[in-house]
């Protein structure tokens, strides 16, 4: 019985429902069209806020990813205090801790000018001064210089390399010397710009290596470019090495090791590298 | 609704809308893409035209390559297509006005519009030829900005859906009578 009551009410409302149908046709249309497009409207919006929301996400998950890819590796351990480098008769500056047996060396390919260089000192520094000093990791330093003809006096990139050559060889026994003027010529508030408006002398570079530490002699040998003509040929050297190392593609910053580049750098290269061996 | 819109001219105007629609989220896609996969050299890229500040070069590095991404999603789905055409012509002119700005300033650069970048040599920089693409793709931007309705759209679809119930409601009202 409750259920037959509830059939009877229910057709009531169905037959209101006809009541719309009994207007004018032109009335009818007006109203569907009325209605669809309020729906049409409310649909635009719908998507609109969609592809906002979209757009948002993925930017939002892109730059934690970015930040996390950027992230300063080894950050707050500062200067190496144990390395020791000296460079070898083609001008590579191998950077060791004493007495230890690393297990792992890599080979870094650098140019003075180069502004990722910079980023990737600035982002792996710390972490190879530690590894170094742990006794962990060897480096073997390439200063390269075609980016000469993009520096202000077209000889930048040769003159930073001479003066990393002068620290090593006249300071390379004193623990952290070398990969401090090292850092502070890949400092990127240091760096020159490429094709800027100037770079810096020798004179100049002598007393950014005296400021973190270089001794006088170091900065004679730098103030007086005695070793352009070394990392010249040293570069020329390096950039063979390299070309065989990676078929031919002579870009900065890369990093060989066992005479393959490696690939990717990303932010747990070196962190791979050393928990792998 | 507008069942009769298959004459041919339309067929063509959908064909092309699909094309343009595809071919600039192929555009932003490659682009993003290969910004991504390589953040430091993107931030290089954005430095080297020395228009912004550390910070917010940093920030626009690292917005850039997902917000590409993001309009490249948008555009091969189909979703919100005015809007993305839009938010693309205003990144694409963007773009031509900072290598008009490089250009202009004597800068010697790569644009790094699919990647890569930073400076490089003078006499590889190509200037023209980098404006001249970009333009290619406004125009296409420009296409979907007056014509967003293409077909294989999420904007389609949900067109047509919306539209649908609201005429089916009037033809059933007219029909219970009989």
């Amino acid at each position: 019985m409750a259920q037959g009551n509830n059939k009877k009410s229910n057709v009531k409302p169905a037959s209101k429902g006809i009541q719309p149908a009994r207007k004018p046709a032109a009335g009818r249309q007006s109203v569907a069209a009325a209605r669809s497009s309020s729906s049409n409207n409310r649909t635009q919006l719908i998507i609109g806020a969609v592809a906002i929301a979209v757009i948002g996400i993925i930017i939002v998950v892109g730059v934690i990813f970015t930040q996390r890819q950027a992230a300063v590796q080894g950050e707050g351990y500062g200067a190496s205090t144990q390395s020791v480098a000296s460079a070898n008769a083609d001008g590579v500056v191998n950077v060791i801790k004493p007495g230890a047996k690393p297990k792992v060396t890599i080979d870094i390919y650098e140019d003075a000018l180069c502004p990722i260089c910079a980023q990737f000192e600035k982002q792996f520094g710390q972490q190879i001064n530690q590894a170094v000093d742990d006794g962990s990791l060897a480096v073997n330093y390439h200063t390269l210089t075609f980016l000469d003809p993009n520096s202000f006096t077209g000889t930048y990139s040769t003159r930073a390399a001479a003066a990393l050559l002068c620290v090593a060889q006249e300071d390379g026994s004193q623990p952290g010397r070398y990969l401090a003027f090292h850092s502070a010529v890949f400092n990127p508030d240091t760096q020159p710009e490429e094709s800027g408006t100037d770079d810096l002398s020798n004179d100049q570079l002598a007393a950014l290596a005296t400021s973190n530490g270089a001794s006088a002699d170091a900065a004679t040998c730098i103030s007086t470019g005695a070793n352009v003509a070394a990392a010249e040929a040293s570069a020329t050297t390096s950039t063979a090495t390299l070309s065989a190392a990676t078929n031919g593609r002579v870009a900065t910053p890369t990093v060989v090791k066992d005479g393959a580049p490696v690939p990717e750098l990303t932010a747990d290269w070196l962190s791979n590298l050393l928990s792998q061996s | 609704m507008a069942v009769a819109a298959s004459t041919r001219g339309d067929a063509i105007r959908d064909m092309l809308g699909l094309v343009a629609r595809l071919g600039l989220a192929t555009v932003w896609f490659i682009s993003g893409i290969a910004k991504a996969l390589d953040p430091r050299t993107t931030l290089v890229a954005v430095q080297a035209y020395q228009l912004f500040p550390d910070s917010v070069a940093e920030l626009l590095a690292a917005v850039l390559p997902y917000f590409e991404i993001a309009l490249g999603l948008l555009l091969t789905i189909g979703l919100a297509t005015r809007l993305s055409a839009v938010l693309s012509a205003v990144l694409l002119v963007a773009f031509i006005a900072g290598v008009i700005s490089a250009a202009a300033r004597g800068l010697s650069i790569d644009c790094g519009c699919f990647g890569g970048g930073g400076d490089v040599r003078s006499d590889e920089t190509a200037y023209t030829a980098e404006i001249l693409r970009d333009l290619g793709f406004l125009l296409l931007a420009g296409y979907l900005v007056a014509r967003p309705s293409t077909p294989l759209s999420i904007d389609r679809w949900a067109q047509r859906r919306s539209g649908g119930p609201a005429q089916a409601d009037a033809s059933a009202g007219s029909q219970q009578p009989a």
